[in-house]
């Protein structure tokens, strides 16, 4: 090959890599879940209040921070067990807080395989998660894929979140969030659906798989959550929250709840700091209103569900002390 | 931090993965392929061989490292066989030795593939009849890529018997012919006349191949990634959940799965043929633009040309058709329906490729027939003074041909099948889906890219674009390669989808 040849290799080359520092770097700044996490983030390290509450989990997790006194929400969308074990472990070893509760989302389709390998904003995630861990823990090579768009790569495949992030550019800067809780899921209702059946056979088929009910990297990793409260002291909580009745009928079609829920049971109290499952799942069967979509709390919803999670918190405390 | 992930990166990749075989879209072949090319032009050309055995073998154990003694027995026993007809002078003990070979490998992909689906087939029919008994059925894991490399290490040593072959004294050689890693699991099936001496010739570095494989390999990746994998989510969905979907959805569905398989097996192909010529290596053509061709029989000259032609070649034309030195046209059609119903049984062991390959086989024969009074036809209406329409009929018609033909192809099971062709003709809820499906972004999107795929593939037929593209000057052209490198990676689905010719 001649010298011109490899020089202008060389030069494609590099373009390719600016380009791509170039994609890379506008990625982490203007993508719109980047911006909401790292807020969140802001706002939990700028927290000095005592540190109750810590609620972990995806979208589902609708805790009105006003309402819950001494709590931070610190979900984020499509978190699932993998992450929130690594995100928890952070905050107790590297931040200096530490929460009396972590409130666990325990949804039905909180255990599935669908949302184990559900691996979404890694360029968020690389500072918390151990991917190396993580590949093998799961025993896949792929997901040092993940490590790899976390840091280099964050833009790739993700054009949808590109279309947010330019149609919510204004938007975001207005945003409220209160110790991580965002109201703002009002712009639609799902009582006035028309096809409400359709919509959540469509949401369910999304989260869950026939047949499989708990996958086993989830297992692990929610061993691995309930290890690292039980080191520290931690009481841990699990909350299946309100979900529309045909969201529920849909779920049952799939997956066998209370197999799953014996077994989740079953591995938590094993540990001393697990204090109980809270199931509100059912409480809005009869009140779409409530809800944004098949299986999101609108903000009506979310504050009347944390009213009476307040309240049974404190009938549990009350009950714990009286032990 | 870094260092560790390489590390572990390192660690795993040499403990292997089970769950799948290395993947052209996955991020260990964009390490591999590179090391590999830059391991090639650097050893004496005598070692290249080894290299690429090497690295073939290591390709394909990354997936099931046990399963590489199925492809080393095939390739043991061809060689032998090819050996043994090259010194026997008798045609007769020639035979033997090639039917020796055929029953062996015909033998292992029965016992691999068609086991299980042979005895489910006599179990259901004692069921039927109350006899009681039934026969055993195996977990067995079906190697991939079998299909393929069978076929490919078959066709040698049927040519080294028909003499257009001689046999290949060295083993390493062969074996690298039934292995070679770019086309070793999913084709293109390439032929010993074509592969082997460029086996033995030197491949020499040349730029232009390097260009050129690599353009091929990123129309791959925009083919597999940016639309097959998005097409495949729709698809996916509605023919995971029959019953769950009826009309246009259903019909939509089925339809886009001729793109995706399409722009699945044809982009496997174009990144196969891209990393061998990157190296110096030839494959043959696989695809010819199959979905606007104007009837059956030239859909199939062609879809997967590798494999009719190896049917043709192996097969049809090895089919008795002349009695009394004349020629049958009844026999003609009767091979052409058995060659098409074992094309179809290659596909997989389920009934639904059975009915695939005969409705394909009994459409070739209608269409035969019907090709004279279709004639006369054109001549009566006039149609015959306007090509263009009889061109759109003929691609119409070969597009509803084939995609009732995929309702069995992607379904299941037989029944999933049924269910989904009868849903597809209940119309109710049309503009309710209509608005459901137009509301989702990527089915949208993965119809737009479809469009731009024929488009694209329209002009590169009449005026080469890649030639229009090279001729353009230098700032030109390296703002679209890299414009559409990146288009690819901001576009593409990128969760490691299997290929799906890969089942078969």
């Amino acid at each position: 090959m001649k010298g011109k040849s490899i020089k202008r290799i060389l030069l494609f080359a590099a373009l390719i890599v600016l380009v791509n520092i170039a994609l890379d770097l506008s990625f982490k700044a203007f993508s719109v879940h980047n911006i909401l996490n790292r807020r969140m983030d802001e706002q939990f390290a700028a927290y000095n209040d005592t540190l109750k509450y810590l609620a972990l989990g995806n979208s589902h997790n609708c805790i009105n921070t006003l309402i819950l006194e001494n709590s931070f929400n610190y979900g984020s969308p499509s978190e699932n067990y993998i992450q929130s074990y690594y995100k928890l472990k952070h905050i107790l070893e590297k931040t200096g807080k530490k929460p009396e509760y972590v409130i666990l989302q325990a949804d039905i389709s909180t255990y599935g395989p669908k949302i184990a390998d559900r691996y979404e904003y890694n360029s968020y995630w690389i500072d918390y998660i151990d991917y190396p861990e993580l590949a093998r823990i799961k025993g896949d090579r792929t997901i040092l894929t993940k490590w790899l768009e976390g840091r280099f790569f964050s833009y790739a495949g993700n054009y949808k979140d590109v279309q947010l992030s330019i149609l919510y550019r204004i938007k975001i800067k207005t945003l409220e969030m209160h110790n991580g809780y965002r109201p703002h899921r009002d712009y639609k209702n799902f009582a006035d659906e028309t096809n409400k059946r359709k919509l959540a056979w469509d949401k369910a088929n999304l989260f869950l798989t026939k047949g499989v009910y708990l996958d086993n990297s989830i297992k692990i990793y929610f061993e691995k959550i309930l290890q690292l409260c039980q080191a520290n002291k931690v009481s841990v909580i699990l909350v299946r929250y309100p979900m529309t009745k045909e969201f529920n009928d849909e779920e049952m079609k799939i997956v066998p709840a209370d197999k799953l829920f014996s077994e989740i049971e079953s591995i938590a109290s094993r540990y001393p700091v697990y204090k109980g499952l809270f199931d509100y799942h059912s409480i809005f069967f009869s009140h779409p209103e409530y809800f944004f979509d098949p299986d999101h709390l609108n903000i009506k919803g979310s504050d009347l569900f944390t009213r009476q999670f307040a309240r049974d918190m404190e009938n549990l405390e009350s009950g714990l002390s009286a032990e | 931090m870094p260092l560790r992930v390489y590390l572990t990166e390192i660690a795993l990749f040499c403990t292997f993965d089970s769950r799948l075989p290395m993947l052209f879209n996955s991020f260990e072949y964009l390490i591999f392929l590179p090391s590999v090319v830059v391991l090639y032009f650097t050893l004496p050309v005598k070692w290249r061989w080894l290299l690429l055995l090497f690295a073939s073998y290591f390709f394909y154990m990354c997936w099931k490292a046990e399963y590489a003694i199925l492809i080393l027995f095939t390739t043991l026993v061809d060689y032998f066989v090819a050996l043994k007809m090259g010194r026997e002078p008798s045609r007769k003990k020639k035979k033997r030795w090639l039917v020796m070979s055929i029953l062996v490998n015909l033998g292992m992909l029965a016992g691999f593939k068609y086991l299980n689906f042979f005895s489910e087939s006599v179990n259901a029919l004692m069921q039927i009849t109350n006899s009681g008994y039934s026969f055993p059925l195996y977990h067995i894991l079906l190697p991939v890529g079998i299909s393929f490399y069978i076929f490919q290490s078959l066709s040698y040593t049927i040519d080294v018997y028909r003499g257009i072959q001689p046999p290949e004294k060295h083993f390493g050689k062969f074996a690298l012919y039934v292995s070679f890693f770019p086309q070793l699991v999913a084709g293109p099936i390439e032929r010993s006349t074509s592969l082997l001496p460029q086996i033995n010739a030197p491949r020499p570095f040349n730029q232009q191949n390097l260009i050129s494989g690599l353009k091929l390999i990123l129309w791959g990746f925009f083919k597999k990634l940016v639309i097959a994998d998005r097409l495949g989510m729709f698809v996916g969905l509605v023919y995971e959940n029959p019953g769950e979907f009826n009309g246009l959805p259903v019909i939509l569905a089925t339809m886009l799965f001729a793109f995706q398989l399409y722009c699945d097996f044809s982009g496997y192909t174009d990144i196969a043929r891209g990393s061998a010529r990157i190296m110096g290596y030839e494959l043959m053509i696989n695809f010819n633009r199959p979905l606007i061709a104007t009837s059956l029989r030239d859909f199939w000259n062609r879809w997967h040309i590798s494999l009719t032609t190896w049917f043709r070649d192996y097969l049809l034309y090895s089919l008795p058709y002349i009695r009394d030195k004349k020629i049958i046209q009844s026999k003609i059609y009767r091979n052409l329906v058995i060659t098409f119903l074992l094309m179809g049984l290659w596909h997989g062991a389920a009934w639904t490729f059975i009915i695939f390959g005969l409705f394909h086989g009994l459409m070739l024969v209608v269409e035969s027939l019907a090709e004279k009074p279709v004639g006369r036809f054109h001549e009566l209406t006039g149609i015959n003074h306007h090509p263009g329409i009889i061109k759109a009929l003929g691609i119409a018609y070969m597009f509803i041909m084939v995609v009732f033909s995929l309702f069995f192809f992607r379904a299941n099971s037989l029944e999933n099948s049924l269910i989904l062709l009868k849903e597809a003709f209940d119309f109710s809820n049309t503009a309710e889906s209509l608005k459901a499906m137009l509301r989702n972004l990527e089915f949208v999107f993965g119809i737009l890219m479809v469009i731009l795929l024929l488009v694209a593939e329209h002009f590169h037929a009449k005026y080469n674009l890649v030639k229009v593209i090279a001729a353009r000057p230098v700032f030109v052209r390296w703002t679209v390669y890299i414009g559409f490198i990146f288009f690819v990676l901001l576009f593409g689905v990128l969760h490691q989808q299997k290929f799906i010719y890969f089942q078969f």
